[in-house]
């Protein structure tokens, strides 16, 4: 659950405008990664995955309000282009039903999408260090490297959200520049804010990470077992 | 979040907005977004929210399930108060508001809109990848939840899913869903060859929008246009004293007489 239920509006201009441009420029390139595959089998496969995603995002486990993504698993199954394409699918869905703010899909895209990617690669890492025989905990262990490291980037954007970009570059060009007391005041809570978020996140979001380990674990072990052609796709 | 019952409303609604062309619906939709992200004042944004209640209403759909399905980002929205939280009672009613209000436009979208009608309208924005995907995903999702709702029942008939027993559930659940992936895929791969045999070469022919611009469209933008040029307004004579108040109480008189009418229509 790395990826941003923030509202329409809380976010400054410039964030959520960077966020679509990273998207757009992303997606160009993954369409562009993919142009060379036969897209015609392939575009129901995002589909099916897409909509495994949007099942899955809706159900919550109680009582932690937390519901997986299996961003992972479709980063496993349809490979990194494919799955950044049906995470931005997902996230646009999802987005319609209010979940999260349709202005902040962009940088969902790119939370989430990181997940599936670096999922990809960690599972292919894992996989080669492990052996053949080992990939539900090559997946299991991937999932939760990749939440981190998303998660790490969702921290980072709210970090950004509350740091004025003017004020930042200003103070990296005058680093004694004074500051008002409103301005002082105003980043010391900032600072207060983000490293509660940071130690609540580590607390709550723990087990999630375990719990999507474990998940996708089981998943990728189980499609394995019946189907291993599912696993490891063309590398787009 | 209950996609099919948002479904069944959006195909089976018979109200103005029903009636009312994807496009137009969307431009309003787009036209309160704007307001609730240039908008800053809690009673004006009440107001709003008030607002789109009384479209709610118009709907003639339940209203407080519409306003349920809504609801769910106030949970996280919760959760960035806190996380932001900064003293001010009057910000952290802004941000759950902002929340609110933006979920409510997009659920009345949806809930008066089929899906395929909003991705019809975006075909000339979209890849076609992307656009074909999301007609796709569309059409597994009703198939996957028909399928995860047999899994659930399924495993709880036959003790997969017990209390207190977290770890076998989580290892039936995991399972349960990889079987769901692979009977997904089969249907898939039919479904592949039922598209080929059609003549599917890699683009999902849409129906074009009739063009035609009715009474109920020009409600729905008219609408959108309404709440826009108030919140700009607002936001730009911001000095105005008390009139986001004044947004609040026009928006409340109508959701009364909204909801008087159509009472007396419905009888």
């Amino acid at each position: 659950m790395s990826h941003l239920h923030i509202p329409d509006g809380v976010l400054p201009g410039w964030l959520v405008l960077a966020g679509w441009l990273c998207t757009a420029v992303l997606l160009a390139f993954c369409i562009y990664r993919v142009k060379r595959l036969e897209l015609t089998r392939k575009i129901p496969l995002i589909g099916i995955i897409s909509a495994l995603m949007i099942v899955c995002m809706t159900l919550p486990i109680i009582p932690f309000a937390y519901h997986v993504n299996l961003s992972v698993v479709a980063g496993i199954i349809l490979g990194p282009a494919l799955a950044f394409i049906s995470i931005f699918i997902v996230d646009l869905i999802i987005a319609m039903f209010g979940h999260g703010g349709i202005t902040v899909v962009g940088l969902n895209t790119v939370v989430i999408g990181s997940e599936a990617v670096l999922g990809y690669y960690l599972f292919l890492m894992f996989k080669i260090l492990m052996g053949n025989y080992s990939v539900g905990w090559s997946s299991g262990i991937a999932a939760v490297i990749s939440l981190i490291l998303s998660t790490s980037i969702l921290v980072l954007v709210l970090y950004a959200a509350h740091v004025n970009p003017d004020l930042v570059i200003d103070t990296e060009k005058e680093p004694h520049i004074e500051s008002t007391t409103h301005e002082t005041e105003s980043n010391v809570k900032n600072g207060l804010s983000i490293n509660v978020f940071v130690k609540t996140a580590l607390a709550l979001l723990a087990f999630g990470w375990m719990l999507e380990g474990v998940i996708t674990g089981l998943v990728i072990k189980y499609v394995s077992g019946i189907r291993p052609d599912l696993i490891e796709p063309d590398t787009t | 979040m209950d996609v099919a019952l948002i479904d069944y409303y959006a195909n089976h609604g018979k109200s103005f907005l029903h009636s009312a062309a994807a496009p137009s619906k969307l431009l309003f939709s787009a036209l309160v977004i704007a307001s609730v992200v240039i908008t800053e004042e809690f009673y004006l944004l009440l107001a709003i929210y008030v607002s789109l209640v009384s479209m709610a209403v118009w709907t003639r759909l339940s209203v407080t399930k519409i306003i349920t399905i809504a609801a769910y980002p106030a949970i996280f929205a919760i959760l960035f108060v806190i996380v932001t939280w900064d003293g001010s009672l009057l910000r952290a009613g802004v941000i759950m508001l902002k929340a609110l209000t933006a979920a409510l436009t997009m659920v009345i979208l949806i809930v008066t809109t089929p899906y395929p009608d909003v991705f019809k309208t975006l075909k000339p924005i979209l890849p076609g990848i992307i656009h074909d995907g999301l007609y796709l995903t569309y059409r597994s999702l009703f198939v996957l939840l028909e399928m995860t709702d047999e899994l659930v029942k399924g495993l709880k008939v036959r003790g997969g899913l017990t209390k207190k027993k977290y770890l076998r559930n989580i290892a039936n659940f995991s399972s349960g869903i990889g079987l769901v992936l692979i009977k997904g895929f089969d249907i898939t791969e039919k479904y592949y060859g039922v598209m080929k045999v059609r003549g599917y070469t890699g683009k999902i022919a849409a129906d074009k929008n009739s063009g035609r611009f009715s009474t109920d469209d020009l409600r729905a933008v008219a609408s959108g246009i309404l709440i826009f040029s108030v919140s700009l307004g607002i936001k730009h004579y911001g000095s105005i004293d008390k009139s986001g108040l004044y947004a609040l109480i026009v928006a409340a008189i109508i959701l009364i007489l909204s909801i008087v009418y159509t009472a007396k229509e419905g009888n």
